[in-house]
């Protein structure tokens, strides 16, 4: 057998099923392990420079995998950030010692990306302190490695808030600026990514910079949304508000495309400050809509509440009703509903976290939820981003896809407001080509439920979610790590090589975050 | 959904880091080795108990890691029963024996319910008569200190102690000053019947009543995780009725005061408490402090320069009525 060579940094033909699922040619197991050579004298450099390097199998499990658990690797040591000098002499070490260097925040990657086959792993959850708040300019200058809900738990000492960060507390305020960052109020405020007003970075060549849209700009741009090729984002100055509990209200739906059509009605006219859609499979539909202020939940209520075609919950249980009792053949999914309702929704009013009808917190409800609900060892969740015009077919083929692997299953879609100013910070990222005003992202995450499934089956699904995004021209939010295969389907030769030219001269030797995307 | 309703053990630990959120070692160390997480993903690579021993002797037992997990481990569980396969640090196994000896001499305990006090309540002669007297209960002089210190340490219970402690308090409604203990009691006995010292106290409406708006109202974080999801909607009911800022973090987990190792056997607070303390005030304001834990009025004090009371201070005796 003839196997073709291939460049270092590029994807080849899958040698094992160049046919199967549409053709598509992919990467579906671990990357190899980095083979070791020169790790005993960067140890060294690092240990004379007085840098504390973990070689234990007590440490080095901790990152044995990711969120996704379906990717597992080891380094030969773990350094816990400490300072952008250290970072910044480590990453010089690596260079000279061309060893590999893989960054993790909260882990919360689900195609391996923030493991290590090897190399050295970077914890930048030892970074992860608040430095300045500034109330008055509401800025807040933070390290990087802090996870948002420790920052918010500073800034709500000082009645302040973040503007827009993952619905999840474990994520990291420099993870989620290296991918993007999606909150229920990200139509109307853009991703995470979007809030930085300046970051220092630590550039894979080990210079300390700071950059932001007038200093270093180009820099600035690479690494906002840069999934980690281009720097180490050490500290972050961020935007953000006075903090206030909102109001939450839930439409029910049964069906996908007119729910996602009155959430971009309201998106589009800017009807209110929160919005997104959360479904059980595509039998309950919930699309939810959320306020900061009275004034605004005021004027959606006299302007906007009835042009939408949801339920509330008791006219959504009566159609419901109806629906299973001429199908009782359905009357499985109709149980299974009334179970998750019955677990999940008391999740969402725990009194503890609401006053007077107002939601406290919401990244806390929000996230308890989807770990207790959703989290399990297998975290399988590929999405689709597109522009919004091409968004709900996206979602119908993508919950076709649903329906044919799995039982049981989540969607969520969000929509994001671009900022054309940012053009140049999209390119090569999770917001895709084409895309004006807004983009519009779904999520497909499959109910594991204590259920056995292979690797194998799980990628097919992927590859299956993914392929829909190569013909309708989408982007991913999880493009790299082990679904990189799909980063020049998408995105194209040209651009790719662009990005690739600008990784070499950035980083000569390879060595940073090598294996999510190049 | 991957959890089940009853508590599961490390392998089930899907490293989603919600515990580190809560972890005072994790917070004073920023090291993932640091918090039941790394302990639980050090056990699934096969890392024996000694490997761990300095993680495990910086761990608080706060429980606060315990109502957070997703997948409902038992991790306050894991950490103990690791410290048990430790060698005992010499003093402490010295004061385990002194506990001990003092169990073995006590007088049987009077009939009906009944005060567990605790070694910190017993500590101060003054505070311990005035809760007697506010909770018209009197204190048994054997209150399962040496079983407290044993779950703290790591010691072994012999089995005919823990019978006879057991026999001795049965059937009777109990409140319980040691955290520790009440959270072990809670599974020996019926759980209706025991309360815990804050949760006593806070129930009365002569101290509830004197609780200010302006008072920073410190709840004893072990006795509240062991209890977490009834406790929580105690607690949120003071906060709403009185508008008193407590030690609650953003997902209603307690922040301890008392942040490192053994923090009830030790002479005087760490560098690590002093820290976590200042932490826990943070961006607060209060006139005055008020503690559950008697144990944390020192720290308090010294780090805040507020008057720190306990809540037993906050009433007289005979504004008391009581009920047999």
């Amino acid at each position: 057998m003839e196997i073709p060579l291939v460049e270092p940094g590029t994807v080849g033909p899958c040698p094992v099923a160049p046919d199967a699922l549409q053709g598509i040619k992919r990467q579906q197991t671990n990357p190899a392990r980095w083979n070791g050579e020169g790790w005993p004298d960067f140890v060294l450099t690092l240990r004379a420079a007085g840098i504390e390097v973990a070689e234990s199998a007590a440490t080095r499990g901790i990152f044995a995998t990711d969120a996704g658990g379906t990717a597992y690797g080891l380094p030969h040591g773990v350094v816990v950030a400490r300072s952008a000098d250290q970072v910044a002499a480590l990453l010089k070490a690596a260079q000279a010692h061309r060893v590999p260097v893989t960054v993790r925040g909260g882990g919360l990657t689900t195609e391996g990306e923030s493991i290590a086959y090897g190399g050295v792993l970077l914890d930048m959850t030892g970074m992860s302190r608040v430095l300045r708040i500034d109330a008055d300019a509401l800025t807040v200058r933070c390290e990087a490695g802090i996870y948002w809900h420790g920052l918010a738990e500073e800034l709500r000492r000082a009645g302040l808030d973040y503007l827009s960060a993952p619905l999840n507390m474990t994520s990291s305020v420099g993870g989620t600026l290296g991918v993007g960052g999606i909150d229920v109020n990200s139509a109307r405020l853009g991703c995470s990514a979007d809030q930085a007003l300046s970051l220092q970075v630590v550039t894979p060549t080990g210079e300390i910079v700071e950059c932001s849209d007038s200093e270093n700009a180009e820099l600035f741009q690479r690494v906002i949304l840069g999934y980690g090729q281009f720097g180490i984002i050490t500290e972050a100055t961020l935007k953000i508000r006075p903090y206030t509990p909102l109001s939450m209200h839930y439409y029910y739906y049964s069906t996908l495309r007119e729910a996602i059509e009155d959430l971009q009605l309201l998106d589009s006219n800017d009807a209110s400050d929160y919005s997104g859609i959360l479904t059980i499979m595509d039998c309950a539909v919930n699309l939810l809509v959320a306020f900061d202020t009275a004034e605004r939940e005021a004027a959606f209520k006299a302007n906007w509440e009835n042009k939408l075609r949801g339920h509330g919950e008791f006219g959504f249980a009566l159609c419901m009703l109806g629906h299973y009792a001429l199908r009782p053949w359905k009357a499985g999914e109709a149980l299974y509903l009334l179970k998750r309702k019955q677990a999940v929704f008391p999740e969402f009013r725990r009194a503890e976290f609401h006053r007077d009808g107002r939601m406290d917190d919401r990244t806390v409800v929000f996230s308890r939820a989807v770990w207790k609900h959703w989290g399990s060892r297998n975290m399988v969740i590929p999405d689709l981003a597109t522009s919004a015009d091409k968004f709900i077919e996206a979602v119908e083929r993508g919950n076709a896809v649903c329906r044919k692997y799995f039982r049981h299953y989540t969607l969520y879609c969000v929509g994001i407001k671009l900022r054309a100013d940012h053009a140049p910070h999209y390119e090569m990222s999770c917001v895709p080509p084409g895309a004006e005003g807004w983009a519009y992202g779904c999520e497909f995450e499959p109910m594991i439920e204590g259920e056995v499934y292979s690797r194998d089956y799980f990628q097919s699904f992927k590859n299956a979610i993914y392929d829909i995004g190569v013909d309708m021209g989408a982007s991913y939010y999880r493009f790299g790590g082990m679904m990189k295969g799909y980063i020049r389907r998408v995105f194209g030769d040209a651009l790719v090589d662009r990005h690739l030219a600008m990784k070499r001269r950035a980083d000569p030797a390879m060595i940073l975050n090598r294996d999510v995307i190049f | 959904m991957y959890s089940t309703a009853h508590p599961r053990e490390y392998p089930a630990c899907s490293a989603c880091s919600l515990c580190r959120l809560v972890c005072p070692m994790w917070r004073a160390r920023r090291d993932p080795r640091f918090s039941a997480e790394g302990i639980a993903k050090a056990r699934q690579n096969g890392v024996a108990a000694a490997d761990l021993a300095d993680v495990l002797d910086a761990c608080a037992l706060c429980g606060a890691c315990d109502p957070v997990c997703p997948e409902n481990i038992a991790l306050t569980d894991m950490i103990v029963d690791l410290r048990r396969a430790l060698e005992l640090p010499a003093d402490l196994a010295v004061l385990h024996v002194g506990y001990q000896q003092a169990a073995a001499g006590a007088a049987a305990a009077p009939a009906g319910a009944l005060l567990l006090p605790g070694a910190a309540l017993r500590a101060d002669p003054a505070l311990l008569a005035r809760v007697e007297a506010l909770l018209g209960l009197r204190s048994a002089d054997d209150d399962g200190a040496d079983l407290a210190v044993a779950l703290e340490i790591g010691a072994d219970i012999d089995p005919a102690r823990k019978r006879r402690f057991l026999a001795a308090v049965e059937g009777r409604s109990l409140v319980v000053g040691d955290g520790l203990l009440l959270r072990e009691l809670r599974r020996w006995l019926a759980p209706a019947r025991l309360q815990g010292l804050g949760e006593a106290l806070g129930n009365l409406p002569a101290v509830r009543r004197r609780i200010a708006s302006a008072d920073f109202y410190v709840i004893e974080a072990r006795a509240y995780h062991a209890d977490h999801a009834r406790l929580v909607a105690h607690y949120d009911g003071l906060r709403k009725e009185i508008g008193c800022a407590m030690n609650l973090d953003l997902q209603r987990i307690a922040v301890p005061p008392l942040a490192s190792g053994y923090p009830t056997l030790r002479m005087g607070p760490s560098a690590e408490d002093l820290a976590q303390a200042r932490w826990m005030l943070h961006g607060h304001q209060p006139a005055r402090i008020l503690v559950e834990n008697p144990a944390e009025r020192e720290l308090l004090r010294r780090v805040s320069g507020l008057p720190v009371l306990h809540l037993a201070e906050l009433a007289a005796p005979n504004e008391v009525m009581h009920h047999a």
